[in-house]
């Protein structure tokens, strides 16, 4: 029985293959992309922590200092002076290397005499006797032998690189030992400590002291905390990667929202074929049950066969996941690098885990997808040929339910984004309940559409004209699903863009005033060197002293340490110019004296907004001589990054700590010079490092900036489009093919296929036009939310909500274009099916 | 008196590939039917009554032979040719009435005149008359859904004579009614046609009708055999 069962059905679905195929598309798809993101970001974020592994191996704490850098003497001073042993001294940087292909490499200099208690991956084999050479032999490295071979090089070879201070010549004299972390070796060099302060002119400083806590942690985390000057931390290493993972949480939750909004679509497609398939047989499982077929066989063969579609749509997605997953993550790891901090060439990882979540996403989005489906299976009458009108009539009452559910899903939806406070999930999970609510509403907003308009045709005789509309809601359980999928990727195409186009006009707006200067110099450069504060000073000495120049700034970007964390610092020197140069959210009076010469701080939005500070409120931050309080005297408006920094004047700062020269000066020029003359001749005062842009050219940059950051999230969205429209497409598609005979009928009564044709396009039109309509207020529901709910969550930043007709028409014209799309292949197909074909169908 | 030749047919032959092997309904059929003319068709099912039909209406093109309707070629035709001359000469009754769901009774007869001509007042006006001569007054603004089968064919009836063909053609009309019900069609329909004096073709196993056929006609053995001849 259950055998004939199976084969009665599976016989409609060897005739129907294109809906089986479009079913598991839209699991692979959704599957693919939820994966895919989870993977890319999991990988970067594990790149991180697996390089901070390698290379401190055993370590789990570090000594950091802020940028002034670590004194070498206090390493002496804890190993010798307080007998700390495990201590690990390092200096790291990058160096960049021209051989063969441009490369970047970090480079590490160690004490290869320290003690093997590190156990980090790079020591792993014992010839340590080798790596003597390291200590004896002046610019000497080791680099692993695949990168080696890459770059046609051999043990004993030479090949040149720069950094800050200039052109090296290094020569390796060993391999990095092969292990598991291949692909993190084939961008590192290993070195010794004096070679690398000499490669990055850091002289006398560290970068970092790594620590293994052997045995009594408690009693040596006591000690060395007491020996460490105030602007000095231990912190634990597990902690740093962890609050570097809560640093990218926000741009991670934004990410998967994307991913999940895949998935929806992915959903609706399920749900689509499945309950076509379902209503196709309605003659097949009728017939099955009066021959004695129990209902709940024949919901367990529907089911049955989702879980089939599932499993084979899974395995699919979760490989073009991992296909997608390389694709997407030099973009993750872009933006992470843009945004957050370095990410050193990522790798993509899998774990069973990840594969797990990706099976069991892709079975239960099935299974939700076919409830509805296998229920309606289920309350199919035995015998009794059920009319497509009396199904519909029932679909109506169903429609009204759903309608007051939406209602209820967006109400709920709403109350969940104004009631969750600063909370970025309840935020997108609020929004998400109001899209789903929006999308059960759609049926009925298209049958209360369509019934006016057929109250407007009622006064032409045409009956031509009335077909379409009737048609459309006629079959509303059809139509109003896929116009409800096509609503949904419109309204998220418009709010999207939109919330793009808004966020893009702020930021360019913020970059144009906050660039007051007419050239920008930039001094990039390592900290730590020691030579770089009098080069710097010289260089504006020189810089002030052109004819040109009317005045100049400066700006020093550092990071300073408030409690127990890092924050980045900007140090100004401002004049009456550059004082335009800020967008005040909030300020007090008089804020520039009190800027200049009290202990006073102004902070950016995202960090007021992230650390819950307000004007007036003081921070504590780490000098040399112990906690000094900042008071806020202002809150301005940076989209520069999502964690926000602090702002201060340099009399302010060199008083408390030591002068690291600048990290770009702004120069002013007179009226009427020649711009171009006086790059030129600023270049000539720069060393090769440092570069020199007007100001023009630095909006230019940050637009860019600004476009590849955005780059990650238009991909997704491309993909979540793409995963609708083949789900408006093979619910258009299906619809028309459903009704084969009926088309026959019209040809039959003498409708050519032209008029055909255009009746299905006209028709499939009209759905687009609904779809059109409702999605222009539901994208603009949509990118407020985004403007004021997650992005102001997310990063803290406050968006001026720029409206732009043309993307609200563009968004209409997609739901029009592509419903009309997908009039084309069944226009094609009635076209070329002879009219006693089309008839003999059912 | 020599009636005009309403349908010309002559070795016509039509096959069908199914699964790679042909497969032969007609072979050589020859036909000849005068205009007024109410022509029979009987036949065991499969025997291809429904793909005569077809053909005379220009629903399905012949594999073979010629085919002449009011001295139209329709082998010479192009589809949408062959469309627009359904559209004016032929009326179809189907077995299963085959009425358009989302149309009301009204719209449904109204389609088949709008194919023709835009429609006005008085194109209303004769739809209207028409289903009240068929005893559906009532039904006008209904859904063909929610009437009978007797009823939804006597739609389909006046559908296929409202913008007044030559020929109606009706395949098996009566084949989903009751007994009586089918008999009260019939007998509307042939009135109606006869009424007018417009050439019928209908395929059917009812006896009652074809006493009333002029000419009855089996298909077997893939050609047609002659069985009465009233003229
Ligand atoms: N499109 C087609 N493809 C294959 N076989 C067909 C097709 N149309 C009709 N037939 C076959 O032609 C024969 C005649 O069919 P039909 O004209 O419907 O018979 P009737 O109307 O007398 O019952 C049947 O055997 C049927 O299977
Ligand atoms: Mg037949």
């Amino acid at each position: 029985m259950r055998r004939l069962l199976k084969k009665a059905s599976r016989h409609f679905l060897y005739l129907h293959p294109w809906q089986l195929v479009i079913a598991i598309l839209g699991i692979t798809l959704g599957v693919a992309v939820v994966i895919s993101i989870d993977l890319a970001l999991e990988s970067a974020l594990h790149t991180f922590k697996q390089t901070t592994q390698a290379l401190s191996g055993k370590a789990s704490y570090r000594i950091i200092a802020s940028d002034g850098g670590l004194d070498e003497k206090l390493y002496t001073h804890l190993r010798v002076g307080q007998g700390v042993q495990n201590l690990s001294p390092v200096v790291n940087g990058y160096v960049h290397s021209t051989a063969i292909t441009a490369k970047t490499f970090k480079l590490v200099g160690i004490d290869p005499l320290i003690e093997n208690t590190f156990q980090s991956a790079w020591r792993q084999d014992n010839k340590t006797g080798n790596n003597l050479r390291l200590i004896t032999e002046p610019n000497t490295v080791l680099i692993s032998r695949q990168t080696a071979q890459s770059m046609q090089l051999q043990i004993g070879d030479s090949f040149p690189v720069t950094t800050d201070t200039g052109r090296h010549i290094l020569k390796i004299i060993n391999w990095l030992p092969e292990n598991n972390a291949r692909e993190l070796f084939a961008h590192l060099l290993i070195t010794d400590i004096s070679t690398a302060q000499e490669l990055f002119g850091v002289l006398g400083k560290l970068s970092t002291i790594d620590v293994v806590l052997a045995h009594d942690p408690a009693a040596t985390i006591q000690r060395i905390r007491q020996a460490l000057p105030a602007n000095v931390l231990l912190m634990p290493l597990n902690e740093q990667a962890e609050s570097l993972r809560q640093m990218t949480q926000a741009f991670s939750l934004n990410l998967t929202a994307l991913g999940m909004l895949s998935l929806l679509m992915g959903m609706f497609l399920i749900y689509n074929t499945v309950s076509f398939l379902v209503i196709q047989r309605r003659l097949l499982f009728g017939s099955l049950r009066s021959i004695g077929v129990t209902r709940q066989q024949i919901c367990r063969l529907i089911i049955e066969e989702a879980l089939l579609l599932a499993m084979i749509g899974t395995v699919l997605g979760i490989l073009l996941g991992i296909i997608l997953g390389h694709s997407l993550l030099p973009l993750i790891s872009g933006t992470i690098n843009a945004l957050y901090f370095p990410v050193d060439h990522s790798v993509l990882k899998l774990s069973p885990l990840q594969i797990g979540k990706g099976c069991l996403l892709g079975i239960a989005t099935t299974l939700l997808a076919v409830l509805v489906p296998a229920w309606e299976a289920y309350r199919l009458p035995p015998h009794r040929l059920l009319l497509r009108s009396e199904l519909e009539s029932g679909v109506r009452r169903f429609i009204q339910s759903a309608a007051w559910l939406a209602v209820l899903f967006i109400f709920l939806g709403l109350s969940l984004v104004l009631l969750t406070g600063n909370n970025i999930s309840m935020g997108l999970a609020g929004i998400f309940l109001m899209l789903f609510g929006f999308a059960l509403l759609t049926p009925q907003v298209s049958f209360v559409l369509m019934t006016m308009l057929e109250r407007l045709l009622a006064r032409s005789p045409s009956v031509l004209v009335r077909l379409p509309v009737r048609m459309v809601k006629a079959e509303i359980s059809r139509t109003g699903c896929a116009i409800a999928t096509l609503m949904i990727v419109v309204a998220a195409t418009i709010g999207m863009d939109l919330m793009i186009g808004s966020f893009r006009q702020t930021v360019s707006e913020w970059v144009k005033i906050s660039l007051p200067a007419d050239l920008y110099v930039s001094l990039s450069g390592n900290m730590q060197a020691s030579h770089k504060s009098a080069a710097d000073h010289l260089l504006k000495q020189r810089l002030a002293k052109l004819n040109e120049v009317e005045m100049l700034s400066s700006v020093l970007r550092t990071q300073l340490f408030r409690g127990h964390t890092r924050n980045k610092v900007s140090v100004f020197e401002i004049n009456e110019k550059s004082r335009q140069g800020f967008i005040f959210k909030q300020q007090s009076h008089e804020i520039w004296t009190a800027f200049n010469h009290q202990n006073s701080i102004f902070v950016t939005e995202p960090y007021a907004y992230h650390h819950g500070l307000e004007l007036g409120d003081n921070i504590l931050l780490r000098t040399a001589q112990g906690e000094q309080a900042f008071a806020i005297i202002a809150i301005y408006a940076d989209y520069s990054g999502d964690q926000g920094h602090l702002a201060m004047s340099r009399n302010n700062y060199l008083r408390y700590w030591p002068d690291l020269g600048f990290s770009g000066i702004g120069i002013y020029a007179k009226e009427g010079s020649n711009m171009i003359q006086l790059e030129a001749r600023v270049k000539q005062l720069l060393q090769p490092y440092q570069t020199v842009k007007s100001e023009q050219a630095i909006y230019q940059l940050s637009m860019q900036l600004f476009e590849q950051t955005f780059r990650i999230t238009e991909t997704l969205r491309w993909l979540a489009g793409m995963i609708a429209f083949l789900g408006v497409f093979s619910a258009l598609m299906a619809i028309q093919f459903e009704r084969t005979r009926q088309l026959g009928i019209l040809r039959a009564i003498g409708m050519t296929s032209g008029q055909l044709s255009w009746l299905i396009s006209i028709e499939t039109g009209l759905m687009g036009l609904i779809a059109g309509l409702f999605a222009v207020p539901v994208g603009f529901i949509m990118a407020y939310l985004f403007i004021f709910v997650v992005y102001l969550r997310s990063f803290g930043w406050t968006l001026a909500f720029y409206f732009n007709a043309g993307v609200v028409f563009q968004g209409f014209m997609l739901a029009l274009v592509a419903a009309v799309l997908a009039a084309v292949l069944p226009a094609l197909k009635m076209a070329h099916t002879k009219p006693a074909d089309a008839l003999r169908n059912e | 008196m020599i009636k005009k030749s309403a349908i010309e047919i002559s070795q016509l032959c039509k096959y069908y590939l199914e699964s790679g092997r042909q497969h032969v309904i007609f072979k050589d059929l020859s036909l000849s039917v005068t205009a007024g003319e109410f022509i029979v068709l009987l036949g065991r099912s499969g025997s291809g009554k429904s793909t005569l039909l077809n053909l005379i209406s220009g629903l399905d093109p012949p594999s073979k032979g010629h085919i002449e309707v009011n001295d139209i070629h329709l082998c010479e035709l192009t589809e949408q040719q062959r469309t627009i001359f359904r559209r004016h000469h032929i009326g179809f009754v189907f077995q299963a009435y085959n009425l358009i769901p989302t149309l009301t009774v009204a719209e449904n007869v109204l389609l088949a005149l709008e194919l023709i001509h835009a429609i006005s007042d008085y194109d209303r006006d004769q739809v209207v008359s028409l289903l009240t001569q068929l005893d559906l007054a009532d039904c006008l603004d209904a859904y063909p859904d929610r009437l009978s089968g007797g009823e939804q064919q006597r739609v389909a009836i006046a559908r296929a004579l409202i913008h007044n063909p030559d020929i109606i053609l009706a395949d098996e009309p009566t084949g989903n009614l009751d007994i009586d019900t089918g008999k009260q069609v019939l007998a509307l329909l042939e009135n109606l046609v006869r009424k007018a004096g417009k050439t019928l073709i209908m395929a059917t196993h009812s006896e009652e009708v074809t006493g009333k056929a002029d000419r009855v006609f089996v298909i077997k053995n893939k050609a047609l055999t002659w069985v009465t001849d009233k003229r």
